[in-house]
């Protein structure tokens, strides 16, 4: 059903593909009701969600601040009217002025057709939280877009790409459905390439007792395998015994998405046994910003044992090793224009301010790994989204035409970087989905660069002898 | 009906007021904060509780936010909302001491009156100038228009009333009040006395007490508590996070590198 009366909407997953999560769809009947239910639930637990419905003063600042608003001029994309489509059923129910003073404050009764309006536009949300840090308030749109998402999975409204994605970890451990034997075949792969392109041996340890447990993005093993290949490099150089567990073979967390519940902790304990069974001293983290997101800010909370292991992420720990002059490193191997697109994961959702904070590490390394540096503006915690986060990577005809939109201005930043003016510059985006969206979207913008990790650059700038 | 606005009305509408604040406070409370089962700190997180400080001080005292994204808005909403501030404290301070508080910092009795008078003629104007260009700005834009409902525009309309009263009984004395007169009336339905008789005489006083006393009974139940959704918000958001240190176990890079660890010569990794 790629559109329902005129909107946009990704691909749903059917009864058999719900089956698999074993998720019973609520009838059509009883959604209304129970979707009811479920935001009466959802306001008694989530105080920022009921300060999202109850502070916005309307003053639409938000609506220029956000790409998908900026991309697709729909206004239901404007934050504060896409958290509208609850906030009106959220009066209607739940407060005087709204039960006594309906029309005067805009409150309305919940209907199928207001589902199918929340299924189309909390999945062209891509829960950036640009909205929320410009906001003067505060507003996390971010939480009622994820409140959204939860309720519409519970109700069986959710696209066929995240049930996908939850099938895979819960089957084999990460989104892309990759089990052990192909894991070990591809690492041997690499080893090889690496071996080939840059003449060294570097091995990829799996499930060996190890002091690191390394959890990279299950992307990297098929679409960016010189992220994969970076990682590898920087710990053989440093002489570090690490290893990548094949239980927890995912840094994503697609339960973030659209089940906070048993999906996102399911692999919080994934990660849990895996550390415990491999007898780790660190935890460190791959390329992927919604799954560091998950990681970092919600396992501490959700995991169900106590936590014993420090948790960090790579970028921080390779700045580190720059900052110390512990790498020997040749900018010049990246010769071409380079600009950084920062995830808005890492930058607004998981970065410390101050200069040893994620978002002055990235730059840190990207400093002293490439010749020719841009920035593009607006940067750090004030960026635009790719227009993929969240898992907005749908590829339907409609999707897609939006994913093209809500890139949109994106695009024009990077155009205004200058560095693929040549054709031959370097768009670093260090996150998989940030990764995803743009391998397709400079192609359609056609924006002369091409997409790399951060660790990609690192791994050919390390000097060996 | 006089009667009712001056000497029941009041009662109320501070009962209205002060319970439907509380209501509304405990009922956010009563949501469990999110703080406690994840961390939703957003950009920029604080080193200390300094600077979690300053980043609330910064948006309210400055409007920050606004100022960088959308500078056409602040140009409205911060003067508006500082005037408003300014006038509100007017009213308390210039009644409370019948326009002599500038008596303390050493002014003659005459001058701080003046002062008072001139400060509430300025800061009456700019807040009228204010609430009437968020208005212009609200019709007018077309991105304000798609997120309002016919209530946003109403509570500027409705302040924009209480203004022009107020501006006309500070501009033109002969519809006005005097501190002495205020300050009687005042005292009289705090001590739950008769009101003054004068006051039944001045319509102009008469509307400005009524809308005002809709205003506090509405209050509570609007988006206008929007002062004390930011700071629940932001105590929230705005939170004390230190990374771990970094720095990896078991890894002394020096030694890796003489060993040549990754170089065919050295026979692979560590």
């Amino acid at each position: 059903m790629p559109e329902y009366k005129g909107m946009a909407q990704p691909v749903k997953a059917t009864v058999e593909d719900l089956k698999k999560l074993r998720l019973v769809p609520v009838p059509d009947e009883k959604k209304v009701e129970e979707a009811i239910r479920l935001l009466d639930e959802a306001r008694k637990k989530f105080r920022s969600f009921v300060l999202a419905m109850e502070s916005c003063v309307k003053c639409g600042l938000c609506a220029e601040n956000c790409h998908a608003y900026l991309g697709t001029r729909d206004p239901h994309n404007i934050p504060t009217n896409r958290a509208e489509l609850i906030r009106k059923v959220y009066k209607r129910y739940f407060t005087l002025e709204g039960r006594w003073f309906g029309k005067l404050v805009g409150a309305e009764d919940l209907t199928l057709d207001t589902l199918e309006q929340w299924y189309s536009y909390f999945y062209q949300c891509t829960e950036c939280r640009r909205c929320g840090s410009v906001c003067p308030f505060g507003i996390d749109t971010c939480e009622v877009t994820m409140i959204a998402r939860q309720i519409l999975y519970w109700l069986g409204m959710v696209p066929k790409l995240h049930v996908g994605g939850g099938w895979g970890i819960e089957r084999v451990g990460n989104q892309t459905n990759v089990a052990k034997p192909a894991i070990v075949d591809t690492l041997e792969f690499l080893s090889e390439e690496i071996k080939d392109e840059f003449g060294v041996d570097v091995r990829f340890p799996v499930d060996e007792e190890a002091d690191i447990l390394y959890v990279p993005s299950s992307a990297d093993y098929m679409l960016n395998p010189y992220t994969l290949m970076g990682a590898a490099m920087f710990f053989t150089y440093i002489g570090a015994k690490w290893t990548i567990p094949s239980f927890m073979s995912e840094a994503g967390n697609f339960g973030l998405l659209f089940d906070q519940r048993h999906l996102m902790r399911h692999l919080f304990m994934r990660l849990h046994d895996s550390a415990v069974n491999l007898g780790v001293k660190k935890i460190v983290w791959g390329e992927c910003g919604h799954g560091w997101r998950a990681w970092k800010m919600y396992l501490p909370y959700f995991v169900d044992r106590p936590l014993r292991w420090e948790i960090t992420h790579l970028h921080d720990e390779v700045a580190y090793y720059i900052r110390t002059n512990q790498l020997k490193l040749d900018p010049t191997r990246n010769s071409q224009p380079v600009t950084l697109h920062d995830p808005c994961n890492y930058v607004r959702a998981c970065s410390p301010a101050g200069p040893y904070g994620h978002t002055e590490n990235m730059r840190t390394i990207i400093r002293a790994v490439t010749v020719d540096f841009r920035e593009m503006y607006p940067n750090r915690e004030k960026n635009f989204c790719c227009g993929g986060g969240s898992a907005v990577l749908f590829d339907d005809p409609e999707m897609y035409q939006k994913r093209i939109q809500f890139s949109q201005t994106k695009a024009d930043q990077i155009r205004a970087t200058g560095v693929g003016k040549d054709g031959n510059g370097i768009l670093c985006a260090p996150c998989s989905i940030c990764k995803a969206q743009f391998y397709p979207m400079v192609e359609e913008h056609e924006l002369g660069v091409t997409v790399h990790g951060l660790i990609d650059l690192v791994g050919k700038a390390l000097v060996w002898k | 009906m006089a009667y009712f606005i001056v000497q029941i009305l009041p009662y109320i509408a501070v009962t209205i007021f002060g319970l439907g604040l509380l209501f509304r406070l405990v009922r956010w409370a009563g949501a469990r904060l999110l703080g406690t089962s994840h961390e939703i700190t957003l950009a920029p997180f604080p080193q200390s509780p300094f600077q979690a400080g300053w980043v609330f001080l910064r948006e309210i005292a400055f409007f920050r936010n606004v100022f960088f994204f959308d500078p056409s808005l602040w140009v409205g909403a911060w003067p508006m909302h500082m005037a408003l501030f300014m006038v509100l404290g007017g009213h308390a301070v210039g009644f409370y001491f019948t326009g002599h508080q500038f008596v303390y910092i050493g002014m003659s009795p005459e001058l701080s009156e003046y002062m008072s008078n001139l400060l509430g003629s300025v800061f009456g104007l700019v807040l009228l100038l204010g609430l009437i260009y968020l208005l212009v700005r609200k019709v007018s834009l077309v991105k304000t228009r798609q997120v309002s409902n016919p209530s946003d525009y109403l509570h500027l309309i409705f302040l924009i009333a209480i203004v022009t009263v107020g501006d006309i009984m500070r501009y033109f004395p002969q519809y006005g009040m005097h501190y002495e007169e205020v300050y009687e009336y005042f005292k009289a339905l705090i001590l739950l006395q008769p009101v003054p008789e004068f006051v039944f005489h001045n319509w102009f006083f008469i509307t400005h007490m009524l809308l005002v006393q809709c205003l506090m009974i509405y209050f509570p139940f609007s988006k206008l508590l929007h002062l004390f959704g930011m700071f629940a918000m932001r105590w929230i958001e705005n939170r004390v996070h230190i990374d771990p240190e970094p720095g990896l176990p078991g890894v002394d890079v020096a030694a890796a590198r003489a060993r040549g660890t990754g170089l065919p010569s050295a026979g692979g990794t560590a």
